[in-house]
């Protein structure tokens, strides 16, 4: 039987969606599931770990650990493999993915794939698919090797209602602190923000916002939706949005099921990171912006007029 | 310190790129240097102003590298090598990163710098993998760096939890992100002198190995087709009074997709 190991994608000590959408897709394929959880304080995650559907736990718990870096990590997720024998040891998408999986790729002399969308197993013949060169194109890969590591895309697989898993927890030996690439300090997003990766609702404003009034007008409607508030590339470089909000194909790939592009003329690289949404809706001023093309509701006209509008009428209709 | 960078050509991502019984459609085609890549360059000339230093670069491919290595030259990069082997026409990320590792065994290099990613595979793994061939540290994700002592530089890197601020002890490599620079235009003058520069080419062969030794005769997974992603279906635009369609549009995320 295939043996699937899903690494735990914690965040502030709580356990993010990805982690029950990949096992969830694990258990689908029919596959044996373990998750593997690497951090400080983290033990008490044992039973979410079991119910977001995995039937094993290897758990790294150790105050060393809880800033993120990137050996120590590897070492952890490299031990669990090798233990639960794995055949596929899958990421959520994250920056911690990016980083820790083609070093597991690398020591266990693993096929490596980040990005993925898809994957279909057929007895030894593992497939897997995934969007490439700024989603112009989609790869359809076939793995040579025994194992896979792989980074899911955010939104490639759901998690399913009633999944079940059980307690089993071992604990892996911690690993030494890494002194060659010594982590000094770690300055936290602002801690009221709610997660690129996790929202239902992104809303990104570009450059018409034009100035920091025009950002805290968007910014007001993200609020009143209690969605994630994105940025393009532009006022990142203009120093007007802080680099960690930015959506494209270099920052954060989101997907969630409503996109609201404010401002923004949808530069490739932009689109790449947000035209997986299941719905986008996009505001500006120019007819002919290339947003349009990815839009599903497009309205032309300025933001600094509409924006007002779009949170009176979505404040009636939610009452 | 000696600094390695990478330089990778790709297809401009700018163009349209068509696929045909599971290929990619060549005709029509323009290339050039890897964005990140290119963010890497500055880094490396930025270093070498600010610090004495001596840069290099690699890049894999064929003679028609030149004219992207050039460009580098005329941005400040001192010496390029091109690896130029038919035999790596199929490698993956993992037999680039051996490739790499070979080219930094014959020059003992203090710091290697990468884009954070190829804009063609948009992989991510090079740079990473060859760290662990070399059993050296790495930083990915990279947005600002800075010199310590000789042995030492201070990087930022953009990861889950926010900034994370490392000190690495070199040999190191770090794959930088887009927003750690602004490459400069190269100066008339530098690409005057860019013209005259030599590129060192080399066959795997001269550089020591084969792509049995680099694995690539035996690829751990291999692209087996292209496809065209589906178009989003084409939506509504909405001109006119600015009260009037965006009430409509409310309503159609409302009534129609239900995602209101």
């Amino acid at each position: 039987m295939t043996k699937i190991l899903v690494v735990a994608d914690i965040k502030q000590g709580v356990l993010k969606g990805s982690t029950s959408e990949l096992l969830s897709k694990a258990k689908a394929l029919g596959a044996e599931t373990a998750v593997v959880a690497v951090g400080s304080n983290i033990e008490s995650l044992t039973a979410d770990l079991a119910n977001a559907g995995s039937d094993t736990q290897y758990i790294a718990d150790d105050a060393s650990l809880e800033l993120f870096s990137a050996g120590p990590f590897t070492s952890c997720v490299v031990d669990a493999a090798k233990q639960f024998e794995a055949n596929l040891i899958w990421f959520g998408f994250s920056e911690t993915g990016k980083a820790v999986a083609p070093r597991v790729a690398a020591q266990l002399k693993a096929a490596c794939a980040t990005e993925i969308t898809d994957i279909t197993i057929d007895g030894d013949n593992v497939e897997v698919t995934r969007p490439t060169t700024a989603n112009k194109l989609i790869q359809r890969i076939k793995v040579n090797a025994s194992q896979l590591v792989a980074v899911v895309r955010a939104g490639a697989f759901e998690a399913t209602e009633g999944i079940t898993g059980a307690e089993n927890a071992v604990k892996l030996s911690i690993p030494e602190t890494d002194l060659k690439a010594i982590i000094k300090e770690i300055i936290a997003e602002a801690g009221d923000d709610i997660d690129l990766a996790d929202a239902n609702i992104v809303v990104s404003v570009g450059r018409g916002a034009k100035d920091q009034a025009g950002i805290d007008l968007v910014k007001e409607l993200a609020t009143d939706l209690e969605a994630g508030f994105g940025s393009s590339r532009a006022l990142i470089d203009a120093g007007l949005m802080p680099h960690a909000k930015q959506v494209g194909q270099t920052g954060k790939i989101v997907a969630p099921t409503l996109y609201f592009a404010i401002g923004i003329s949808g530069a490739i690289q932009h689109l790449a990171g947000m035209n997986g949404s299941k719905v986008i809706v996009a505001v500006n001023k120019d007819s002919e912006a290339p947003i349009f093309n990815v839009a599903d509701y497009g309205i032309v006209g300025d933001l600094f007029e509409v924006v007002p509008i779009l949170r009176e009428e979505i404040k009636k209709i939610k009452g | 310190m000696k600094i390695l960078t990478t330089v990778k050509k790709v297809v401009d991502v700018e163009l349209n790129i068509r696929v045909n019984d599971g290929a990619i459609v060549e005709d029509g085609l323009q290339y050039v240097i890897n964005a990140w890549d290119e963010n890497g360059v500055e880094t490396a000339v930025q270093l070498k102003e600010n610090n004495s230093a001596e840069t290099t670069l690699v890049s894999i491919g064929g003679d028609d590298n030149a004219d992207m290595i050039k460009k580098c030259y005329a941005m400040g990069i001192e010496n390029g090598i091109l690896i130029d082997d038919p035999a790596l026409a199929n490698a993956d990320s993992s037999v680039f990163a051996k490739v790499l590792q070979k080219v930094y065994e014959k020059g003992e290099y203090d710091l290697i710098i990468t884009g954070k990613q190829a804009q063609d595979t948009d992989n991510g793994q090079a740079g990473i993998m060859l760290a662990e061939y070399l059993n050296i540290p790495c930083v990915s994700n990279v947005v600002a760096i800075e010199v310590m002592d000789d042995s030492h530089v201070k990087v930022s890197r953009l990861g889950d939890a926010g900034t994370e601020i490392v000190e690495l002890e070199l040999p190191a490599v770090v794959t930088v992100s887009d927003s750690i620079n602004e490459p400069r235009l190269p100066a008339m003058r530098g690409i005057m002198m860019a013209k005259k520069k030599k590129i060192e080419t080399m066959d795997l062969s001269a550089l020591g190995t084969s792509i049995d030794d680099l694995g690539g005769a035996d690829l751990q997974s291999e692209v087996v087709e292209y496809m065209q992603p589906e178009a989003r279906k084409s939506g509504q635009k909405f001109e006119g009074d600015a009260a009037e369609i965006t009430a409509e549009v409310v309503g159609l995320l409302s009534n129609e997709a239900k995602v209101l």
